[in-house]
């Protein structure tokens, strides 16, 4: 009886790492889902964060007034903690807007992917931007 | 007693079994709530092809406010033709999803030309309008996409003044002013109020003891103390809004 009880209670510490190890292995995918999907919501998220941003004008002021600070501000409100991003802005004449960097890493990866976004300002003297959002998970 | 510490000795694995199954729940449920705070801020369901149409639809009202904010404070009526021109161009070089194509009319149907209708009246009434359609198609070898939508951006003005003598030629005045984006009450960036003099306008200050209420549901509250000798009693409400675009009105005052 006694010679028993030290393999059960090597059972129980085997179902015990078991237990953690399987909750571990099925907590991963929800950070770690194909890649062609992973891109394809970092898309959508990019997008979606700019049109909010947009939404009321914001964006374009920002942009026009050279707040790039307050920019990145709201960037990195906006979008999930972790992923990374860089924000270029281009005139009418596709020349670079932004003097300051916006962003959290200035160069996100090979995994990064590319969102273009036409952004027009509200103001009366109506300006036009080309938006340029890198977006990529983190590794 | 030693019976009963040789069972809790041997229900000890047990425990740690169902501690663990605790703290494995514990761990999976803040997984899931992290993760789904995260999401929740962006709608990702949402379709790729609507987004963008979705941006395209928000940079042609953004052109149409700009405009209409700019011809408002004195620019050319061909403002909003030249920028609505810049706009196509600019959406046509798209090609993320296909060839795009934008293409707009602007209104003509009375009141309104060429896109703009402007009534800055004398009965209380002023308006400053933009109106414009759009047609924008997507092509390419698996989407094909025609959308057709229009901006009307309209900023009303309404003003409603009364007065009561209370000297010689001295008059309180008193003007409501309401304004309304798209139809719906709106804030106004700011508010201009004159009264007539014989041929001039003037603006009531502090000396004319001039207050204004905001009742922040776009509606204003003026009133003033004036000499004006005549019995007629002109207001005139000059109303920038949120968006700058300006709107102006006239009325005549009504005694009480």
């Amino acid at each position: 009886m006694f010679d028993n009880k030290g393999q059960i209670k090597i059972i129980e510490a085997f179902l015990a790492i078991s237990v953690m190890f399987s909750v571990l292995v099925l907590t991963a995918p929800m950070s770690s889902t194909p890649d062609l999907e992973k891109q394809e919501k970092l898309k959508k998220l990019g997008t979606q964060v700019l049109i909010k941003l947009d939404n009321n004008g914001t964006l374009g002021k920002l942009i026009e007034g050279e707040n790039w600070t307050a920019l990145k501000q709201s960037m990195d409100l906006l979008l999930p903690t972790g992923v990374f991003y860089n924000l270029t802005v281009y005139d009418e004449n596709m020349q670079k807007v932004n003097t300051q960097e916006v962003g959290n890493s200035s160069q996100p990866g090979p995994e990064a992917v590319v969102i273009q976004y036409l952004c027009v300002t509200q103001s009366s003297d109506t300006r036009f931007y080309t938006i340029q959002l890198q977006l990529a998970w983190p590794e | 007693m030693k019976v009963r510490e040789m069972r809790k000795k041997q229900n000890s694995g047990q425990v740690i079994l169902i501690a663990v199954l605790a703290m494995a729940l514990i761990l999976l449920s803040t997984q899931i709530y992290v993760f789904e705070v995260q999401m929740s801020t962006i709608n990702l369901n949402s379709n790729p092809l609507n987004n963008y149409l979705f941006a395209i639809k928000l940079g042609s009202r953004n052109v149409v406010i700009g405009s209409i904010a700019n011809i408002s404070s004195g620019g050319s009526n061909t403002v909003l033709a030249a920028n609505l021109d810049k706009w196509v161009a600019l959406v046509d070089k798209q090609n993320q999803f296909g060839r795009s194509t934008l293409n707009y009319t602007v209104e003509e149907t009375a009141p309104y030309s060429s896109g703009i209708w402007f009534s800055w009246g004398t009965e209380g009434f002023g308006v400053s309008s933009a109106f414009v359609h759009f047609m924008f198609n997507l092509s390419d070898r698996q989407v094909e996409a025609d959308l057709s939508y229009f901006v009307n951006v309209t900023t009303t003005l309404t003003i409603e003044g009364t007065y009561r003598t209370v000297g010689a030629d001295e008059k309180q005045v008193n003007v409501t002013v309401n304004l309304f984006n798209e139809g719906k009450p709106a804030l106004a960036s700011q508010v201009t109020l004159y009264y007539r003099i014989l041929d001039g306008w003037l603006r009531p200050n502090a000396s004319n003891s001039y207050a204004i209420t905001d009742y922040g549901n776009g509606t204003y509250f003026a009133s003033f103390l004036a000499n004006i000798s005549s019995s007629t009693v002109e207001v005139s409400v000059l109303v920038s809004d949120q968006r700058q675009i300006l709107v102006r009105t006239n009325a005549t005052c009504s005694q009480i």
